[in-house]
């Protein structure tokens, strides 16, 4: 624009008439040009209004060539990326996922990025299988495993499923919004899942989560945990904001346990899927896990202070209510999951530029210790026992 | 759509006929085709983005709900002081195009931030809050453009042009998004880049096509000598601008402003129009309670969205050419009537998909009789060297009634749930419309003092009661 300028006859900057400055010589211009209000205004000339047009008309074409090219040219680069992921991952055969493994969402970059790999639980660092499933967010147990994944589109639409240990899907559900956790019943006969909804961007009131409980057995959902009965602090309550996230389930398939946010504080709440209803039993809970003995939760809390937010990964006891922080001081944000009675794993990505990338790690359960890596390129770990 | 524009009223023709003998098509000059266009790229470069934000932000940059909440819930309130520099700058050094254009750029740039912000939590929220810095910035310069280039007989149907062009952007942003993402799987970043690109083409139409203001013309004095400011011709924005320039001394400006403020007519439309705002909450609760009371899937949400924004597409135009036929005033106090018939409409018994076809098609009608004739109201009011501001005041004053009026809503239906919450709100914008049309009553020509002091100050020509029903 400005080199563009300076090709412009001396004049045009110098001393110009009003209304000179606007080229409107042509058919599809409607405005015409205002008589100049003031006397003595010299006209601008034909020529010159052509000559301003077509400057204007030169530079517009530059600029939508360059960005029409960078957008393509980048397009392409992204594409042939992509195509190289592809072509390596066709290697995946018939897999069978058998106890004795951890299994996890493969964040390795190559082909295997965002498919459900495994790999022993006696050789995490050992070599890993990846399985060819697309997902998003996985969870497992001995006998069932549980997908969610998105497929974008005008329409993007969303799936939740349960696969078998042979990796043949037993049940879909339709799912509403994008995945964000997922949680199988100790038997997996229970899934639950939560999902980010929003809608249009000028109009939306921000975001809000639905987390949806199932009976994989019964192939049924359960229904969404809004609509259960709320009851905080003894007192019951229907709030319109309230969200729902990251749920552990007890043995009993029952009782389970959920993060519920209101009037900006999270609680954590113990909720009855016979009997449709939740209670508040502590607050600064998110991703809560319950410990296999069923006595505590793996959580991780909201750290205070300026800055960005950052998360502690803590251990809560169901009976004392005392909270135990771990010995991880990075930034945790994952639902943890129990190693065993006294480990717990999560996934943290990679700084800088590797942010994509993740690894799962192990920290003692009571606050003592150092973490420890267990699996490396791998993000939401469960344990197949 | 030109056999829509040329029904605009004739005296349009006639009042500028004598200086401008090629204009005879119509009211809606280059310039409000012009920042059309920039419009339309623009937001279908802000909603290609917005389309894909939530996937990106959850499934690549691995954002847990609260972080994403977090990252969303920088909201609009807190753009308003930035609006209101914005609109004081543009009045004083009347660079509305710098100014608008600074503000398109900048969300522009925001897109290569957001490519540049990886997983970062902090950054994507810098990248989205210069988005919406952005936003806050362009868009009363951008308003008092298209006013200043329009005769003022034909301000609701320019604006009505540029808010439908707008609109249209919206709605074919997430098409282009996922068309994108159709052909590179996983090419959010493909998505950043084209966004950026179409947004950088936007901000080159603007500052390519609508006139240089040259700084002689910017100095010229406020009433040009001989012009008739009463009928007001449509001017380009280069010689509209040297209407708009304020006289340089600094005290005059200030005074200019000050007038501005205690100005009875921006002091009734502004009156006017946070009263109504008051009584008006955001979309997503009427979504929520349609969504609700006829159990649609979530996943259609998206969906009424896109509904209300068709309505308002296709009746922008024809709600722009109305308020110029019948007035403004009506205009806009009809559309929140349309409002008020929603918020009944959900608590109707009717059949659940007349309920949604009837409650969308009134929101849409609301948008298209509020949005663009509020500003044609406000331009139409107000002196060419405070315009900017003004609108800028309007804006702002709209945006933080809504936001209160949804933050009490939100409250209500907490407390006493859905039904009484939405009861609640219809009663108050029953109250808002008397006090709004009470505010916005017609003053007899040359009665009020306001009239009188008008008329003395552009030496006796009194302006008309532009468009019947603007005050």
């Amino acid at each position: 624009m400005t080199s563009a300028s300076k090709d412009a006859p001396p004049a045009a900057g110098a001393e110009p008439p009003p209304g000179a400055a606007e080229p409107e010589t042509g058919r599809a211009g409607p405005a015409g040009r205002v008589a100049p209000a003031g006397p003595g205004s010299p006209p601008g000339g034909p020529a010159r209004a052509r000559w301003e047009r077509w400057w204007r008309v030169g530079v517009l074409a530059v600029v939508v060539a360059l960005a029409v090219g960078v957008s393509i040219g980048y397009g392409l680069h992204a594409a042939r990326r992509t195509a190289a992921g592809h072509a390596a991952a066709a290697g995946g055969g018939n897999v069978t996922i058998s106890p004795g493994t951890i299994v996890f969402r493969d964040t390795e970059r190559g082909p295997g990025y965002g498919q459900v790999s495994f790999v022993s639980l006696d050789d995490p660092g050992g070599p890993r299988t990846v399985t060819g499933l697309q997902c998003d967010r996985v969870d497992m147990v001995a006998t069932a495993g549980l997908c969610l994944a998105a497929s974008p589109g005008i329409y993007t639409s969303y799936k939740a499923f349960t696969f078998d240990s042979a990796l043949r899907i037993t049940h879909g559900f339709t799912v509403a919004g994008i995945p964000s956790r997922a949680r199988l019943s100790r038997d997996g006969r229970m899934a639950a899942v939560t999902t980010f909804v929003s809608g249009h961007s000028y109009t939306s009131a921000g975001f809000s989560t639905a987390t949806l409980l199932y009976d994989v057995a019964a192939g049924r959902e359960l229904g969404n945990l809004e609509f259960f009965t709320i009851t905080r602090d003894g007192e019951r309550i229907q709030p319109v904001d309230v969200n729902f996230w990251g749920v552990t389930f007890a043995s009993d398939n029952d009782r389970f346990y959920a993060t519920m946010a209101t009037g900006g504080t999270t609680y954590l709440v113990e909720g009855s899927v016979g009997g449709r209803a939740v209670h508040t039993v502590h607050s600064g809970v998110e991703c809560p896990s319950l410990s296999p003995d069923e006595t505590r939760v793996a959580f991780k809390k909201r750290v205070a202070g300026g800055g960005p937010v950052t998360w502690r990964a803590t251990v809560l006891d169901l009976a004392t209510g005392r909270e135990t922080p771990l010995a991880e001081t990075r930034d945790v944000d994952d639902q943890l999951a129990w190693y065993d009675n006294d480990t717990v794993a999560y996934g943290l990505p990679r700084t800088g530029a590797d942010a994509v990338v993740d690894d799962v790690w192990t920290v003692p359960a009571d606050g003592t210790g150092r973490p420890a890596p267990l699996v490396s390129g791998a993000w939401s770990p469960a344990f197949v026992r | 759509m030109y056999s829509t524009l040329r029904d605009v009223p004739h005296g349009l023709a006639e009042a500028g006929a004598a200086s401008r003998p090629r204009r005879r098509r119509g009211a809606v000059g280059r310039v409000v085709l012009v920042l059309g266009l920039t419009s339309l790229l623009t937001d279908l470069s802000t909603e290609m983005v917005a389309a894909v934000l939530p996937l990106y932000l959850v499934l690549q940059a691995g954002l847990s709900p609260f972080q994403f909440g977090v990252v969303n819930g920088l909201n609009q309130a807190a753009t308003a002081p930035v609006r209101l520099i914005s609109g004081v700058l543009a009045d004083r050094s009347a660079r509305h195009r710098e100014v608008a254009a600074t503000g398109y750029a900048m969300s522009a740039v925001s897109r290569i931030g957001l490519l540049a912000a990886g997983g970062s939590p902090g950054l994507i929220g810098g990248a989205i809050a210069v988005d919406r810095l952005g936003k806050g910035i362009r868009t009363a310069p951008r308003d008092a453009m298209l006013s200043l280039a329009t005769d003022q007989r034909a301000l609701g149907t320019a604006f009505g042009v540029h808010r439908a062009m707008d609109t249209l952007g919206a709605m074919l942003g997430p098409v282009a998004a996922f068309g994108v993402l159709t052909a590179v799987a996983g090419g959010y970043d493909v998505v950043f880049v084209a966004s950026a690109a179409i947004g950088a083409i936007g901000v080159a139409v603007l500052l390519l096509f609508t006139g240089r203001q040259p700084a002689a013309e910017r100095r010229a004095p406020t009433v040009a000598p001989g012009g008739s400011l009463g009928a007001r011709p449509a001017v380009d924005l280069a010689t509209a601008d040297a209407v708009a320039a304020p006289p340089a001394s600094r005290g005059a400006r200030a005074r200019e402003l000050a007038a501005l403020v205690v100005d009875p007519r921006l002091r009734r439309i502004l009156l006017a129009a946070c009263v109504l705002a008051l009584a008006t909450i955001g979309d997503a609760f009427l979504y929520l309670k349609l969504q609700r009371t006829l159990d649609l899937p979530v996943r259609l949400f998206p969906l009424l969205a896109a509904g209300t924004a068709a309505a308002y597409l296709l009746a922008a135009l024809p709600v722009g050419v109305l308020a110029d036929r019948v007035g403004r005033r009506r205009v806009l106090l009809g559309g929140h009537g349309c409002l008020l018939a929603a918020y009944l409409t959900l608590l109707s018994p009717l059949p659940p998909t007349a309920m949604l076809v009837t409650c969308l098609a009134l929101v849409g009608l609301y948008y298209a009789a509020a949005d663009g004739v509020l500003a044609a109201l406000t331009s139409a009011a107000l002196p060419a060297g405070t315009r900017t501001t003004g609108l800028a005041l309007v804006q702002t004053g709209v945006a933080l009634g809504q936001f209160t009026a949804s933050v009490a809503a939100g409250a209500l239906w907490t407390a006493h749930g859905a039904d009484t919450a939405l009861a609640a709100v219809a009663g108050a914008l029953a109250v808002a419309l008397a006090v709004a049309a009470w505010a916005l009553r017609q003053p007899r020509p040359g009665r009020t003092r306001a009239a009188r002091r008008r008329r003395n100050r552009h030496g006796g020509a009194a302006l008309p009661h532009i468009g019947g029903g603007s005050p």
